[in-house]
This record gives structure tokens, sequence and C-alpha cells, in this order.
């Protein structure tokens, strides 16, 4: 189905010749056309041009909230269907993301770093329900932790830096996915990205943990700073994987998860 | 310098191409210089993975929507399934975006992954493991923004169409998002 319930605009003749000759080129030219089309040349544009027609519906629009918005599944369209026009405004209210200020999607990203390490690390009112804490997960945080856990160990090491660093990355991201893969072969009901970006979050402990051994070298303070990150990592990591499967299934899912943990903590007290 | 044209038509943002081409080459340059020259597996990974990492975000989020009005992101809905949001202009901005930004986005977008998997294959001749894993960081990076921007692509297409249609009609479309189940997730 196809509406077109749009305001009638009367365009000038000039501008609707040149629209149309611009439309012509550019369905028949591929994106990746290295000879473009003779055309006559067009007057400079705006850096980020947007349409200045008012809104097709005469309704005013609902206030967008982040997630609110409704999604529309088009599968398979004709090829000469026209979609619904729908506002989508995945992140807070207009201007849209696709015509915001650089810096404006700089602070949401980081803004949302920082907030679901607090979800994730700290506690938070969603302990019970770990799905809503990540809802707008990303793979910024884990990719910065694993990293950092990563050079702290390989400075920490006095040789074979490289092969503490490579084993140490290795060691964490392919764990993730596997641990997630776990989860999702014993039947449970995960998000893939999300797993993986829970999981590298729950590194945050044990990245505090690595910092202070690289800085102190008592073995005994060593244990009982890696014990005491290591249980932290494994408080933050027990509700969602708990909830993601069978309650009978529960430690077949957790026991990889504090494997994977303890296995990063007797890295970071073996390696001097 | 330039291959002669019947229309000169200069790039609308150059800050913004320059910025896209800029991150990919430095990954490479770090990449195959350090590799040969200096012998640190460390500051070869660290430095290379930052600067793909770097372009990632840029290519998806500044540079994807100001050279070729597209972007892409996921979302967990309220009944916590995943879902892909694929997000572009509609059709009038569609239509006045530059050719030749388009062109070099698209163009430096697959070139980089076909870079990537030819040093993968030097690595993989050579056996050394720890490059491989520095290739495989990248070039997912890469194929995920190809991914991404390829079904934008599709709808922005659409959208295109609908404009033309619709001008006939004196009607002018809106945005469009379509949505896509992530493979990921299980009900």
């Amino acid at each position: 189905m196809s509406h077109n319930h749009g305001d009638t605009i009367p365009l000038h003749p000039s501008s609707a010749q040149s629209d149309m000759d611009e439309i012509e080129s550019l369905i028949y030219a591929a994106p990746s056309a290295t000879v473009l089309p003779a055309r006559p040349p067009s007057p400079p544009r705006a850096s980020i041009p947007v349409s200045t027609s008012p809104a097709p519906l005469p309704a005013p629009a609902k206030p967008s909230l982040p997630g609110a918005s409704v999604p529309i599944i088009v599968p398979q369209a004709p090829p000469a269907s026209v979609s619904v026009p729908i506002a989508s405004d995945g992140f807070g209210p207009p201007p849209n993301t696709l015509t915001e200020p650089v810096w404006d999607t700089v602070k949401r990203d980081l803004a949302r770093i920082v907030s679901n390490l607090k979800l994730v690390v700290f506690p938070n009112p969603y302990r019970e329900d770990p799905g809503k804490a990540l809802r707008d997960w990303d793979l910024w945080g884990p990719f910065f932790f694993i990293v950092f856990l990563g050079l702290t160990l390989s400075w920490s090491a006095s040789v074979k830096k490289s092969e503490v660093f490579a084993v140490a990355f290795a060691v964490l991201a392919a764990g993730a996915i596997i641990l997630t893969l776990n989860v999702l072969l014993l039947g449970g009901h995960i998000i893939f990205f999300q797993s993986l970006s829970l999981l590298g979050y729950c590194l945050f402990p044990l990245d505090v943990g690595a910092l202070v051994c690289m800085l102190k070298d008592n073995v005994i303070l060593k244990i009982i700073v890696v014990t005491v990150t290591l249980a932290w990592s494994s408080w933050a990591a027990y509700p969602f994987m708990s909830a993601a499967v069978n309650p009978r299934r529960k430690a077949l899912a957790l026991y990889p998860v504090f494997l994977m943990y303890i296995s990063v903590g007797f890295l970071i007290i073996a390696i001097d | 310098m330039d291959r002669p044209q019947v229309v000169t038509e200069n790039y609308a943002n150059p800050v913004t191409c320059l910025f896209h081409v800029l991150f990919k080459a430095g990954a490479l340059v770090f990449y195959i210089l350090f590799s040969l020259f200096v012998k640190s597996f460390v500051i070869i990974f660290v430095i290379t993975v930052f600067l793909a990492a770097l372009d990632f975000w840029v290519v998806k989020n500044v540079s994807g929507r100001i050279l070729v009005g597209m972007r892409w992101w996921n979302e967990i809905d309220d009944e916590g399934n995943s879902v892909w949001k694929f997000e572009c202009l509609d059709g009038e901005a569609l239509a006045r975006m530059n050719k030749k930004d388009s062109w070099l986005f698209w163009w430096t977008l697959y070139l980089t992954a076909a870079a990537w998997i030819i040093l993968g294959i030097f690595s993989l001749i050579r056996l050394e493991a720890d490059y491989l894993l520095v290739v495989g960081v990248c070039l997912t990076l890469s194929l995920a923004n190809i991914v991404g921007f390829t079904r934008c692509n599709k709808d922005a297409k659409k959208n295109i169409r609908g404009y033309f249609e619709g001008h006939a009609q004196n009607a002018i479309t809106s945005r469009i998002t379509s949505t896509l189940q992530s493979a990921f997730g299980v009900i």
C-alpha cells in the first residue's frame, strides 16, 4: 500500500526541470559509478541539504522518546511503491540524527558509554530486569577495557610483551563471543551484541585491579585485590546471564563466565 | 591532475571527505610501515586498531550522513528484541547530494576492505597469528560499515524513486526508516 497524502506545493518550472534532471541522473547512475553523466553545472549547495517542505502529515507529531519510535517492517515491498512517511527520531527530539551537528553526536555517544558503565558495574534499579539496563548497548566501552587490560598486562610483563598482549586480547574478545554462543546454544534468550557489551563492561573492575597490581609488587596484596575485583566482575555479570537461560541450566551458563574472569585474574597475578 | 570531465563539480564537503579518507589511510599506512620497521607488536596493534575504530565511528556517524545522507544503528525495543534501523534523508534531499562525495564514499569503503583482505592473506602466508588479529579487527569494522550502508542504500534508492513519482504528482515523501530483525535476535 502506498499513501501520497502530501500537501500540494506548486514548484517553479525552472527548478522543477532542474530537479527532474538531477533525479534522473541519480536514479540511473550507480553509487560507485566512476564517470559522471554530462549535465549543466548546478549552483553551490548547503553542506547538509535538508528538505524544506512542510511535514506531510497534518496532525502534530507526537513527542518522540528514545526507543519509542515504531519501526515499520516492509518485507519485499513492490519496487514501485512509495513507503509511508514516518518520523524516526531514534535519539531524542528533533532535529533528527541525520542533520545534527557532529559535536552533539560525540556528546551523546560519550554519555551513553558512561551511562552503560554505571548500569552494569554499580547497583541500579534494573538489576532484576537486566535486559532493560543495556537497551542502548555499545561496544566502545568494552573495546577500550579490553585494550586497556591488554596494555596493563603487557606493561607489567618483563619479557614477551607482544605475546602477553595478543593472548590477553584474544582470550577476552574470543571469550566474550564464545560465552554468548554458549548461552544461545543452551536455548537462552539473549541478544548477541548486548551480551558482548555487558561482558565487556564487566571487565572494568578487573581493569582497576590490574592497574593496582601493576603499581604494587606485593604478591599478597595482588591476591587480595584480584579476589575483590574478580568477585565484583562476577557480581556484575550474574543477573544478566542467569536471567537469559532456563533456571535449570543456569549453572551451565554462569560457570564459563566465572572461568573466563578467573583466567584473567590468574593472568593479572602471574605476570610480573 | 584530475581526469578531464564534461562537468566540473567540486566536492561539496571537502573537510568531511578528508576525514573520511584520513583515518582509513592512517590505519593502513601505520600497519604496513610499522610492521616492516618497528617490531613492537603492542604499538602496532594499539595504533592501528585505534585508527580503525576511529574511522568506523566517523564513517558511521559523520561522513555517512553528510556525504550520502544515511545512517544506521541498532536498538532494543520494549519487548527485548534487537532491531536494526537504517535511516536516510527524504528523496528531495537525497537528490541534491553531491555525486563526487558519494563516489568517494563508496569507493574508499570497498577499497579499504579489499586492502585489509590482502594484508590478511599476507599475514596468513607468513604464519603470523598476531598480525592476523589486527587485520581481523580492522576487517570486521570495515565490513560492518559496508553492510550497514548497503542496506541504507537500498532504502535510499526506493526513496528517490518515490520522490520522482511523487514529484510528478506534486507530492514529497518524507524520511524513511526500515528495520530488520537481527540474525542474532532469538525470540
